[in-house]
């Protein structure tokens, strides 16, 4: 057991209030550097226009921080939330954590979506969220313990500084011999020395008696988290059942959790298996579909895919239930037991891995010509262990790779290394670097879009070229699937909030593979109907897979498969039988309509939230080089000639790939001007005073921002 | 003989996936199959062998992550 001290600075006791109907009815606000804790109401308001998890860390984080609040200022707050429906053992996938700050790289709200214990927790504890704010030197645990009604701050010395260390003596120690009890929210090295570190947010698994990570992953919240001086959340809870929520109707929803629980116990094993091998079965499916990204997204498909494929991680995953919340049959979060890295801290020494999913796998293997499972394993162990976004790191590393082969840098700006596609060494150097902010990692940490102007300042890097393969929108980097041809799915990432992430619409197989969506009405009504369903899960506590990843057999021959509506009508009635609130499936759109259109004016208000700001590197879009057009020459030209009546005889590459773009990109304004419309924003993105007061959003601040970008009453949409 | 979905099917020497949806009658536009653990994408369907004693699955749907 490493070596640690903890001295208690503060403690408070507080009456912890029943939970009610899902909700406990108060938050709590900790200030770090005041040293307070203070408790908030949640009234009937809040609820009904925030309903819960990222609703109610929006509205927190709206009033914590001004216009002009920077991420690293100490009034940025860091807002965790579970939801109404969260901590809900018998629904499956009714365990997550939603994490709200203002991020490093896009400067406006960032959410992440994660599992582990601590929401519930939290909220059985007597918050439905943590709202923290202030900045400390003294290494600060917040600790709030449910059970004997506790909070104290506690500084922390000598502690290990991984998240996997760290993360064991905290659960040992507060647990009391009872680890199931605790849950730790933690970053690590990484977040402290770059601008994309995520949170692990842990839970105890008890058959292989160890902690177990999820991560809220993007957009840098952990290095929000780290710059405060804070290295861990513990939180302690004791027993959970179905009546710990105090539901509505207890009855209805027992009968309806078993119902679902039941339905994917029995086919999962027949669809995706993701009891058995989480997300991995989407690497061969992608690159089969030319939709998995290899060599920083030029391409989508590569000859050794089958080595990062499911067939290959079956048999290292290490069987067991892997549920990130009790009693979820997804159950999808695998690990690898006794992995023995070949570099860094750990290398020699047997260690647990938590994962890798799909995302990691494809953004630090295929991404980076990385073809060898083992490098992911280890790429995936040491980004949780320092606290790093597998998405970003990838993303990010895949960028110089590229950068490097095409010689816009060279290895006298690499310190020395030849950082070139398929190098596993120099992708693992570049993680540990990250982790202690020196040489080239410190620069690749700072994520693409600084990136770009340092190797433009420094290196003499062209900056166009960097604009068009540098994959980030907004400061963020892209997740893991190709876009080029899939319009829908371009919106999907370019039109998303936070930025291109595909929590908010996975649209590429209905879209491209399906084709049915040809219209940009069709794609604009998709790209309403799924970002608000979505959300919705993140409102609520849940997770979205059990809802579109397990499907019941007789959904095909529903009108719209992709919206697997017998789940949506589930989950109405779910947040019935908790809440006490009568809903309906469009209820629920209805509840996610309001907070994303809150989230857009909070990025508005924050200096973005304009169709500036929903732009995307051309790489996204189609082919930027003359290698990625003559690689699917055949399916490029016939699109000229059939969608854009030019015939590409006599045309040198050069010029084709100038022309496919000026129809791409003006397509995806077209695309822009539809999903605007069909949101009731106008044209320049933002949404207008009928859709706030039509979404019961009307209040005085969001008005006044509205106002003051220029948004009148007979704004038409 | 093969099994899908819950129901045994005749098997025959050289069967494919694309063999086995037809002579299914089978319209919906499934993206994937699984044959046994290995999944099969729509675009490798008419090239994919089912062996005999094959247990397959008709993935409904690819969702992402």
């Amino acid at each position: 057991m490493a070596r640690f001290a903890l001295e208690s600075i503060k403690s408070f006791s507080y009456d912890r209030p029943e939970i009610q109907k899902g909700y406990a009815g108060q938050t709590l606000h900790v200030d770090i550097a005041n040293q307070t804790f203070d408790t908030r109401p949640v009234d009937d308001q809040m609820k009904k226009i925030f309903i819960g998890g990222k609703g109610f860390d929006l509205w927190l984080l709206w009033q914590a921080v001004s216009p002009q609040t920077q991420w690293n200022d100490p009034e940025n707050a860091i807002c965790i939330a579970s939801g109404p429906l969260g901590g809900t053992p018998v629904y499956p996938g009714s365990g997550k954590s939603i994490v709200t700050t203002l991020s490093p790289t896009t400067g406006s709200p960032m959410d992440s979506n994660v599992g582990g214990y601590f929401g519930p927790y939290l909220k059985f504890a007597g918050f439905d969220a943590l709202e923290i704010q202030g900045q400390t030197d003294r290494n600060l645990i917040v600790y709030i313990d449910g059970i004997s009604q506790q909070l104290e701050l506690l500084q922390l010395d000598d502690g290990p500084r991984d998240a996997y260390a760290l993360t064991t003596v905290l659960t040992d120690h507060f647990g009391q011999g009872q680890p199931r009890s605790i849950s730790v929210v933690s970053a690590g090295p990484g977040a402290e020395h770059t601008l994309i570190g995520c949170l692990n947010f842990s839970w105890y698994d008890t058959k292989r008696k160890r902690t177990r990570f999820k991560q809220a992953g993007r957009g840098g919240i952990g290095t929000v988290f780290a710059q405060k001086g804070l290295r861990a959340l513990v939180v302690r809870w004791g027993k959970v059942t179905v009546d710990t929520n105090h539901p509505a109707d207890p009855e209805t929803l027992k009968k309806g959790g078993k119902r679902y629980s039941r339905e994917i116990a029995q086919l999962d094993p027949q669809q995706n298996e993701m009891a058995r091998i989480g997300t991995t079965h989407l690497v061969s499916i992608m690159s089969d579909h030319d939709l998995l990204p290899t060599h920083n997204f030029q391409f989508g498909t590569h000859r050794e895919a089958a080595n990062l494929s499911q067939s290959v991680y079956r048999p290292i995953f290490d069987p067991g239930f892997d549920g990130c919340w009790m009693g979820c049959t997804v159950a999808c979060s695998h690990g690898v037991r006794d992995f023995v890295p070949l570099t860094g801290p750990y290398k020699g020494r047997k260690v647990f891995v938590d994962g890798p999913e799909y995302e990691t796998i494809a953004g630090c293997g295929s991404n980076l010509g990385i073809f060898d499972p083992h490098t992911v394993i280890e790429m995936n162990f040491y980004c949780d262990a320092y606290g790093l976004d597998t998405i970003s790191v990838g993303t990010g590393i895949a960028f110089v790779m590229e950068c490097f082969e095409r010689g816009l840098i060279n290895s006298t700006h690499t310190g020395g290394m030849e950082i070139t596609f398929g190098n596993r060494l120099a992708a693992l150097a570049l993680v540990h670097q990250m982790a202690r902010g020196e040489k080239f990692g410190a620069i690749v940490g700072q994520g693409i879009r600084r990136m770009k102007v340092h190797l433009a300042e420094n290196c003499g890097a062209d900056p166009d070229l960097m604009q068009d393969i540098g994959m980030e929108a907004k400061g963020l980097e892209f997740s893991e699937y190709m876009t080029k041809e899939s319009l829908a799915q371009q919106g999907g990432y370019g039109l998303a909030l936070k930025g291109p992430q595909h929590d908010e619409a996975w649209l590429i197989f209905l879209d491209m593979v399906h084709n049915l969506m040809p219209t940009f009405d069709q794609k604009a009504e998709a790209l309403h109907w799924f970002p608000m369903f979505r959300t919705w899960f993140g409102l609520c506590g849940l997770c979205k897979l059990p809802w579109n990843d397990i499907v019941p057999p007789d959904n095909k021959e529903t009108a719209e498969p992709a919206k697997v509506i017998k789940h949506v009508q589930w989950y109405a009635e779910y947040f019935t039988a908790v809440t006490g609130r009568s809903a309906a499936p469009d209820d629920l759109i209805a509840m996610s309509e309001a907070v994303y259109n809150f989230q857009r004016i909070f990025n508005l208000r924050m200096g973005f939230g304009r169709r500036e700001h929903d732009c995307i590197p051309y790489r996204a879009i189609g082919p930027v080089t003359i290698e990625e057009y003559e690689s699917r020459q055949e399916r490029y030209d016939s699109q000229l000639q059939e969608q854009y009546q030019v015939d590409p005889d006599g045309k040198t590459t050069l010029e084709k790939v100038a022309l496919l773009r000026r129809f791409r990109e003006d397509r995806y304004e077209q695309l822009k001007d539809a999903v605007y419309k069909r949101r009731g924003w106008t044209p320049d993105g933002i949404p207008t005073l009928a859709t706030v007061r039509r979404l019961g959003i009307d209040l005085a601040p969001v008005i006044a921002v509205l106002e003051a970008n220029g948004i009148q009453d007979d704004q038409s949409r | 003989m093969i099994r899908v979905a819950d129901e045994n099917l005749p098997w025959y020497e050289g069967m494919t996936v694309a063999d086995l949806l037809r002579d299914m009658g089978e319209t919906h536009p499934y993206p994937v199959v699984r044959i046994n653990t290995q999944y099969v994408s729509r675009p490798n369907f008419t090239r994919t062998v089912i062996p005999d004693e094959a247990v397959v699955y008709l993935i409904p749907m690819i969702a992402g992550g």
